[in-house]
């Protein structure tokens, strides 16, 4: 109870000051500062805190080291979890992009029952809990489940194939899951064109395939760039699915990391998997943002 | 007709209807434009001029009848297929290309090498004036740069028809003036068929050959300018352009009965079609009213001045005829005496002035 005590007084103090700036037209910074107290209050609590000393864990414990990070380094075997890490969400970031282009680029031009229909589609999936979806592609892909059912009767193989407990199996299910995380941003960046520049495109002599590859493409890119971030990101932390239908043999980061909490205890080293971990993913972010700089390229002021 | 040698297409629209569900947003309208003609689509909104515009430019496929340019018969071909340049209202300049890039774009769809294409690119934006802003984005630029560049884009591979969707009507009255200027004389330079929509009717005067007038989906008249403000067909046509007097009157052959009884002999060309005898309207125009003072001549309205309102170089006198009829005059305010509410007015009204028209087609 201690913050809203802390908060009281600065609320007199920019109320006196006005909430709004002097010119009246836009918040002043204090304005915007109290307007935003309860995420960053939230923020810093909940996410910076424990990263933080989650962070100090691994370098601290039991006395000051860098030892948990040669381990890393020096093993192997953490290398190539990170690197089948960074694989697998990207084999799932680039099957979601392929899958959710088309459906976004429908739900635009659909109009009316239909476009509401495509829409519950996509959305529908986020009323059920990860942990249903997952269990549900356990059901679909086991031995002798509806794939390889359908697989035999179709003649495609003559017994069943192995394909819960592999990657294959991991991507497809996460690709699923993450699908609404990409069809979203791009569907916000199809709507955002104005049917006119198609018209225009065509009137001057761009047919259909000319007209997406050279302007609605291009448009829609700001909605690639954040959907692509998304899914990628939370693909590279994801644990649920790659535990219950990946191979053991495969392990990705995120299991590796409940492993060393929850199996050895080893707190300090799980704590300096999630560190390169959260590296990697700031790093992968930075350079994406800077090489997809779309809303500045476009000169802005339109 | 002293006009550089033409290049436009001939653009024919025969028996064109569009139906959108039970509406008719079009109904048979038949139009000829000629080569190298600049035409005028003009009317209310939801008039369906901008269909007809859409089926031209092939972003609407009609419920009946044929579009031909140049004699082929383009009714269901795909608008990239159609050569046709287009100007839109929103100037829909490409925000992600460079000036030089949106104009270059439709030479590129045309396979034009790279080098042509930047200088026809250039080219035709000097004659927009606007040759030095190619390396510019068109968010950097101003809304009546960007349409200038919008028109670049659409002459620069010389296409035979420019179809325009109110192009100004984004723009500033002063910069809009300037535009049709330009725009007439980038007609008559290059000399390519004109298909114009506007809901702005001193626009469509100031700029087309000839004018058509739509009203819920037909055309009402096809005319130049002068002959659609001297001698407009019917009712429709007199009210929406310009000012217009209408006067209940009742129509005997050679005479209109005026609603005080006086009778006025009527010239023979009063009627621009066929008026039956029976209850008309008789309508003239504001600036041929003259007020007159003593010395009545032949046909004369007397009113009672409702309000004077001094516009500069003209005077607007607003009055009310006995029977409540309301009536515009326009008089030059160098020539007029004071003026107010409430006095006596009178107005001679020259033979050649009157127009009449069947009262129930309106």
């Amino acid at each position: 109870m201690t913050g809203t005590a802390e908060t009281k007084p600065a609320a007199r103090h920019t109320a006196r000051r006005g909430f709004f700036s002097a010119e009246g037209r836009q918040l002043s910074s204090g304005g915007v500062l109290l307007l935003m107290a309860p995420f960053l209050a939230l923020m810093a609590v909940a996410f910076l805190w424990p990263l933080f000393s989650l962070l100090s864990l691994s370098v601290l414990e039991p006395q000051p080291t860098l030892e948990n990070y040669e381990r890393i380094v020096s093993n192997p075997v953490y290398a190539r979890v990170l690197v089948r890490t960074l694989l697998i969400a990207l084999m799932v970031t680039l099957l979601c992009l392929a899958m959710a282009f088309p459906v976004a680029l429908l739900m635009v031009r659909s109009k009316g029952p239909k476009s509401v229909l495509i829409t519950a589609c996509v959305v529908l999936p986020f009323w059920s809990s990860v942990l249903v979806r997952t269990a549900a592609w356990a059901i679909l892909l086991q031995r002798h489940g509806l794939i390889n059912q359908g697989l035999q009767a179709v003649g495609i193989t003559d017994q069943p194939i192995q394909l819960l407990y592999t990657r294959v199996a991991v991507i497809i299910a996460m690709a699923h899951v993450l699908l609404p995380f990409m069809v979203l941003p791009i569907y916000g960046a199809l709507r955002n064109i104005p049917t006119d520049y198609s018209r225009a495109a065509a009137i001057l002599g761009a047919g259909s395939f000319r007209t997406f590859r050279d302007v609605i493409f291009p448009l829609a890119l700001p909605g690639v760039t954040s959907g692509t971030l998304l899914v990628f990101l939370t693909a590279l932390g994801y644990f649920i699915t790659p535990a219950l239908l990946g191979s053991p043999q495969e392990m990705m980061i995120a299991t590796l990391i409940s492993q060393q909490i929850s199996g050895t205890l080893d707190w300090p080293f799980a704590a300096a998997l999630v560190s390169v971990l959260a590296i990697f993913a700031t790093l992968i972010a930075l350079i994406f943002s800077r090489v997809m700089n779309f809303n500045r390229l476009m000169g802005g002021g339109s | 007709m002293t006009r550089t040698p033409t290049n436009g297409a001939a653009i024919s629209i025969q028996g064109l209807r569009k139906t959108f569900g039970s509406a008719v947003a079009v109904d048979d309208v038949s139009l000829d434009i000629k080569n190298g003609e600049f035409l005028a689509l003009l009317g209310p909104s939801g008039s369906g001029k901008s269909t007809v515009l859409m089926s031209v430019a092939g972003f609407e496929f009609p419920s009946a009848g044929r579009i031909e340019i140049d004699g082929a018969d383009c009714t269901r071909t795909a608008p990239s297929r159609r050569n046709i340049g287009m100007v839109f209202q929103n100037y829909t300049l490409f925000p992600h290309m460079s000036v030089i890039d949106n104009v270059a774009f439709p030479l590129k769809m045309r396979r034009v090498s790279k080098r042509e294409r930047r200088a026809r690119a250039i080219e035709a934006l000097a004659t927009v004036r606007l040759d030095a802003y190619g390396d510019r984005m068109p968010g950097q630029l101003s809304g009546g740069q960007q349409q200038r560049v919008a028109l670049a884009r659409a002459i620069v591979y010389r296409p035979r028809v420019l179809l325009m969707d109110e192009p100004l009507s984004a723009l500033d009255k002063n910069l809009r003036e300037e535009m049709q200027i330009e725009i007439k004389h980038l007609h008559q330079k290059l000399g390519m068929t004109v298909l114009f929509v506007t809901h702005d009717q001193s626009e469509a005067l100031t700029m087309a050959d000839r004018v058509a007038i739509l009203k819920d989906g037909r055309v009402q008249q096809v005319a130049s300018a002068r002959d659609l403000y001297q001698r407009p067909t019917n009712l429709f046509s007199a009210g929406f352009i310009g000012e217009m007097n209408f006067i209940p009157v009742t129509h005997e052959p050679g005479v209109a009965i005026l609603p005080d009884g006086t009778k006025w002999a009527l010239p023979e060309n009063a009627a621009v079609s066929p008026v039956p005898s029976g209850p008309a309207m008789l309508a003239v125009r504001p600036e041929s009213l003259s007020p007159v003072s003593g010395k009545k001549g032949e046909r004369c309205l007397d009113a009672v001045v409702q309000e004077a309102v001094y516009t500069g170089a003209s005077t607007l006198i607003i009055a009310r005829l006995s029977d409540g009829t309301e009536l515009r005059s326009q008089v030059a305010s160098a020539t007029l005496e004071h003026i107010e509410a409430g006095d006596l007015i009178s107005f001679d009204v020259p033979a050649d002035s009157l127009l009449i028209y069947p009262r129930d087609d309106a």
